[in-house]
């Protein structure tokens, strides 16, 4: 449902991807791995074009935009294909829980604000937050604001969610309650694509992983072959780096 | 120094008779504030969106109006505009003289409303343009909805800054002849000789405006960045509020603020 092709991304003289291939199924979680540099937020920034790839072909749902010379309106719908969850959460900081989880089905999706407030009260709901309503961001802790921006991307409905590193800006206290609601959405059958450094999450949650390093994809499989066989020897330096060993033998 | 002894009383009086040539002051910053409110969204614009030329262009023109002093602008626009306006046939004698100072201070707050315009903007987190776009928001509609309402919030306290400095740099039309309440003060100063007087009771007018203006402008700015009030702050002021006016506001606050929500 969700393919990349050769996707190319250059920071001035610094190549950050080398010619990335993804395909991703409807359904699946899809954990990217690897170390700080390794081009993976550049990458799911890539895919709803708030970076823009100096080369390649991303399709998703049908859509496909040739990334070379992509027309404003090819951007647009590509982009109401996919949502988004930040690191730093980006909630609108002058609107309310709700008005967050509102805003863009009104505005982007045109749907009657009597229905979007409904929809918007049940997902909220969902993520736990059905007392913050009218809370303002800055009234909430990381952690809830993180569920509210998950809520916000739920609310559009789209056929990608992509999570850049969720849980990385949040006290260790508060990461558990915001991978519980990610758990919970990867079993609702919700196709997503995380970037993430909780290695055991990703092992857990993801049905497919992806480790990139200097801008390629080393290896990909099933959790269970990537984190007991890797077949790379890069990928086994970085998990033997990042795991204390024997917590993923089974 | 006149020759008469200070005499208080007079201040009140020529407090009272400098009141009706408030209306041309305030009729001045009024139309200054707005038409400049309109330059500054222009001049901000092109420079926001990097747009080459105009980019340039805007530049230039608050270097301009900010490297020269308001009363040599208002001498430039007032004699030299004419002149200028000669040489392609149209003539601006029976123009009004209040329209060239209007036209003045319009420009002159115009550069500095768009320096205020392009670093409230420039201040609004990156993020939130990123959050709109990533739900497929275009550029308009990211600008009206999300950063435009933030950064307006952010740019009150500047931008109070802006309208006193106009406030009282419309002390200077009266060079042009113009009787606002400085023009005003110096005839009655002249007949009567009671300089001190006329200033202290001139001095103590701009001050009220100054002062009420101010109160406006920060309860503006307390309205519009409630959203940035942190739980705690919010439960520390209506603890300081409650211990000054005593319970009763403290309590009536609260009412209203659950009133709104």
């Amino acid at each position: 449902m969700i393919q990349l092709k050769q996707i190319k991304k250059s920071f001035g003289r610094h190549q950050v991807l080398k010619g990335i291939d993804l395909q991703v199924e409807k359904g699946q979680v899809v954990a990217i791995l690897g170390p700080s540099g390794s081009g993976k937020t550049t990458l799911l920034r890539c895919i709803n074009f708030l970076e823009r790839p100096s080369d390649g072909e991303i399709e998703i749902g049908g859509i496909t935009v040739q990334c070379k010379r992509p027309s404003k309106s090819d951007i647009h719908t590509l982009r109401k294909q996919s949502a988004m969850v930040f690191q730093q959460y980006n909630l609108f900081r002058h609107k309310t829980a709700l008005e967050n989880v509102m805003e863009g089905l009104v505005v982007v999706q045109k749907i009657p604000k009597e229905e979007a407030r409904e929809r918007s009260i049940a997902l909220l709901k969902k993520v736990g937050l059905e007392n913050k309503l009218d809370a303002y961001p800055s009234q909430l802790s990381g952690g809830q604001q993180q569920r509210v921006g998950i809520a916000r991307a739920l609310a559009l409905n789209p056929k990608v969610i992509l999570l850049d590193e969720p849980t990385s800006s949040l006290d260790p206290e508060l990461v558990g309650e915001v991978l519980s609601v990610i758990r919970k959405i990867a079993k609702e059958g919700i196709t997503m694509i995380i970037v993430t450094h909780e290695m055991a999450f990703a092992q857990d949650v993801a049905s497919h992983i992806i480790f990139m390093d200097d801008g390629v994809v080393v290896e990909q499989g099933s959790p269970v072959e990537l984190f007991n066989s890797p077949k790379e020897e890069r990928t086994r330096q970085f998990l033997k780096r990042y795991t204390p060993d024997g917590v993923y033998s089974i | 120094m006149g020759q008469h002894p200070f005499d208080i009383s007079y201040v009140f009086e020529y407090f009272i008779r400098l009141l009706p040539s408030l209306r041309i002051t305030l009729y001045i910053v009024g139309s200054s504030i707005a038409f400049g409110l309109i330059v500054g969204l222009l001049v901000a614009l092109p420079q926001l969106y990097r747009v080459p030329v105009l980019q340039r262009l805007a530049r230039i023109y608050i270097s301009f109006f900010r490297g020269t002093p308001i009363l040599i602008q208002l001498f430039l626009f007032y004699y030299g505009l004419p002149e200028l306006l000669k040489l392609i046939h149209i003539d601006v004698s029976k123009t009004p003289t209040l329209f060239f100072v209007i036209l003045t201070y319009s420009l002159h707050s115009g550069a500095y409303i768009s320096e205020v315009i392009r670093g409230a903007v420039t201040a609004v987190d990156r993020g939130q343009v990123e959050a709109a776009y990533a739900m497929g928001m275009n550029g308009y509609q990211a600008f009206i909805r999300i950063v435009m309402p933030q950064a307006l919030a952010i740019s009150i306290p500047v931008f109070a800054n802006v309208v006193l400095g106009n406030l009282k740099d419309t002390s200077l039309a009266f060079t042009l002849g113009i009787l606002e309440i400085t023009g005003r003060a110096q005839t009655i100063g002249a007949l009567s000789q009671r300089f001190i007087e006329i200033y202290l009771s001139l001095a103590l007018l701009y001050f009220i405006i100054c002062f009420v203006l101010e109160r406006l402008f920060f309860r503006l700015e307390r309205r519009l960045l409630r959203f940035e009030q942190s739980a705690e702050a919010e439960q520390r002021l209506r603890r300081v509020e409650g211990s000054i006016f005593g319970r009763a506001t403290s309590a009536a606050k609260l009412r209203n603020k659950e009133a709104r929500l």
